[in-house]
């Protein structure tokens, strides 16, 4: 009996009601009917339980860093940067809009600030330069989903949380997915450049660009003592090394990292580097967070944390484009999104508890097997379902629900449950994108002014696109899991 | 009419206060969160050693902070929903099923309060936290240990908060249904709640 709130709990959620209230309605009903009254106070200290949680508090702390940061004016940075790097190719800003996204998937992890932040400065540039204001929304909307697929990502710690996977495996699995979405992205603006007639942009566009003799010397140094850090790695001290020979190979490392900055700065304008310098410390925020999580050093909650320190640092002394005024709004933009997301984890935790007391994932197991036997054609299926389901819900809660009743599944015909996490999250990533609730298309339309229907007819080949991604990190494992194996977070 | 204008009012006036100052609150405690986590961070590894507290104060702070700023999301309609065919409806019908969904909705949290209430009062909340003290002197010579019950009520005020926001917005949906739209103050303009995505 208690199987059927699967169908009341699809039923409550079609006909409009919140999805935390569906998580809990639906389970409650049936064990009601089901005469296991006292087992509803479980799905209440599961919410609870669920919500009183240290990994998951890294969820506000990643909001905050990317809201401060974008506050604290780092987009424009990017997008200049972006503009130095890709500008001068066919279709330069669709192209810059691609990269920027890449970059600023680093910062945020959030496809619907991406949307906002970066569509609000290229739209109304992009249309400037000749571009249909549907074309350059779509192409906002389009990138936008590479930010929870790079990390840091909101939704791979919830599926992390969830089903009780390693935060940092997922993160690190998301990094080659997400650039190949991207890479695959560009390619199709160049495709369509022909048929589009798209410009080409210069490789500067912004003029009157300064520095401050601070931030001048932050990036100076950060650039060598990253570099010098990379450099020293892969000096073969070996294990038993001692602690003065690593920090000679860091010495010489910096001394290296120096000697190749001057040699650089021989072949490339004043503009460029200066450009350059100005992305360097914004861009060390996913140094630090990806760095302190693989060195050991952070917990990924710890790295969140870190990643506010630094954000208040680069704002509020280096950058100086944030006020002590300015904070309560960045706090409670942070605190208001992760109250919301922190109470749908707690009710997919209670939820989770009664899918398994209901013996769901076995029956929908037996079920799915029935359809055939062959792990290849299932994960087809699946992504199926899966790219259906985004398409009316989003991620997050796609992820909450879904999860504890697919990974299992999967998990036991042999896919790895990082691979599992990763098909998941990008094919529902991308679903945020996709007709007719993607809910950055309302966020594109809302900051371009298209509609959108619109956007959705100019998104599709770039849908297209990202679809054959979809598939071939399902089909080729390694592109996902390489990553985490050569660190060690997946055995 | 009038009946239900009056009867909004007291709620929509405490709900006005109450959730600014829930807000006020939530705001200081992922301030408190992010500090919490640096100072173990500080004492962790450059000290190098962890202190008791830290985590366990941070999630206090995020508990209260959820319970706090959540029911100001559901009453500017961040809660995340399929709202399509509601939107297909026509005006009275979708008014009628929204009206029925809020019904559900303050089931759910009708129960929830009752269950956090026992909770809170119960056997549960008795036991103490395993790290966090109230100093109870100026000279920090004696301490009160703070008991879980302190935690968990943070769940409890927010499905009470909850209710109430619930309430509010079952009115607000009678009186569109019986065509006073017009007579509704609009609630604060929704945020992007769902950065998470």
């Amino acid at each position: 009996m208690l199987i059927w709130f699967l169908p009341v709990f699809l039923l409550f959620l079609m006909i409009g009601l919140p999805v935390f209230f569906g998580l809990l309605a639906a389970p409650g009903i049936l064990l009601f009917l089901n005469g296991q009254e006292k087992d509803i106070t479980l799905l209440y200290r599961n919410v609870y339980n669920g919500m009183d949680s240290f990994p998951l508090m890294a969820i506000p702390f990643f909001m905050l860093a990317g809201e401060m940061m974008n506050k604290g004016g780092i987009t424009i940075r990017l997008v200049e940067f972006s503009q130095a790097l890709m500008g001068h190719l066919r279709g330069g800003l669709a192209q810059v809009n691609i990269l920027s996204s890449i970059l600023f998937a680093g910062l945020s992890g959030s496809a619907v600030a991406d949307t906002s932040a970066l569509g609000s400065m290229l739209i109304p540039a992009m249309e400037k330069e000749g571009y249909t204001r549907r074309f350059a929304a779509a192409i906002t909307a389009a990138s936008s989903v590479i930010g929870p697929i790079i990390p840091p990502s909101g939704i791979m710690i919830i599926y992390a949380y969830v089903m009780g996977e390693s935060v940092a495996a997922l993160f690190l699995a998301g990094i080659v997915p997400g650039v190949m979405v991207g890479v695959s992205l560009m390619i199709m603006v160049r495709l369509l450049a022909d048929k589009y007639d798209l410009p080409a942009a210069k490789r500067v566009m912004f003029s009157g660009i300064t520095l401050s003799p601070l931030e001048n010397i932050f990036s100076f140094l950060l650039v060598r003592l990253n570099l010098g850090l990379l450099l020293s790695t892969l000096a073969p001290l070996g294990d038993t090394a001692s602690t003065t020979a690593k920090w000679l190979a860091f010495g010489a490392g910096v001394l290296v990292a120096h000697g190749l900055a001057l040699g650089l700065r021989r072949l490339v304008s004043p503009d460029f580097r200066l450009v350059c310098k100005r992305a360097v410390v914004p861009l060390q925020t996913p140094i630090l967070i990806l760095g302190g999580i693989l060195a050991g050093v952070f917990t990924p909650t710890e790295a969140a944390a870190v990643a506010v320190a630094y954000a208040v640092v680069v704002a509020f002394f280096i950058l100086r484009t944030m006020r002590l005024g300015d904070l309560p709004d960045v706090l409670s933009r942070a605190a208001l999104t992760s109250a919301v997301v922190l109470l749908l984890v707690g009710a997919a935790m209670a939820f989770k508890t009664v899918v398994s007391l209901s013996y769901a994932p076995q029956i929908l197991a037996d079920y799915i097997l029935s359809l055939s036997d062959n792990p290849l054609i299932l994960l087809f299926l699946i992504n199926l379902l899966l790219f259906i389901v985004g398409m009316f819900l989003d991620a997050g809660p796609a992820i909450i629900i879904l999860g504890p009743i697919l990974a299992p599944i999967f998990t036991d015909l042999g896919v790895h449950p990082v691979h599992f996490a990763i098909i998941m999250s990008v094919n529902l990533t991308v679903g945020l994108a996709t007709p007719p609730m993607g809910l950055v298309l309302f966020v594109a339309s809302a900051v371009s002014g298209e509609r959108v229907e619109a956007i959705a007819k100019a998104i599709l080949p770039f849908l297209a696109i990202e679809v054959a991604v979809i598939f071939l990190i399902t089909y080729i494992p390694a592109i996902s899991m390489t990553i985490p194996r050569l660190t060690g977070f997946v055995q | 009419m009038a009946l239900l204008t009056g009867l909004l009012l007291p709620f929509q006036m405490f709900n006005d206060y109450a959730l600014r100052l829930g807000r006020a609150i939530g705001i200081v405690a992922i301030a408190l969160m992010v500090v919490a986590i640096l100072i173990q961070v500080f004492f962790r590894y450059v000290l190098n050693h962890a202190l008791p507290w830290p985590d366990e104060a941070a999630r206090f702070a995020m508990l209260w902070m959820t319970g706090l700023l959540a029911p100001m999301a559901y009453r500017r309609g961040g809660f995340v929903a399929i709202d399509m065919v509601v939107r297909m409806m026509p005006v009275r019908v979708a008014a009628l099923l929204s009206l029925f969904l809020l019904l559900v909705a303050g089931v759910v949290l009708a129960i929830a309060v009752q269950i956090g209430w026992g909770e809170v009062t119960g056997f549960g909340g008795r036991f103490a936290t395993a790290s966090l003290y109230l100093p109870t002197s100026w000279d920090f010579s004696s301490f009160y240990r703070i008991p879980r019950a302190w935690m968990m009520a943070s769940l409890l005020v927010g499905v009470t908060l909850l209710s109430i926001v619930n309430f509010e917005l079952i009115l607000r949906s009678i009186i569109t249904l019986l065509g006073g739209a017009g007579r509704l103050k609009p609630l604060s303009a929704p945020e992007q709640e769902i950065m998470a995505e």
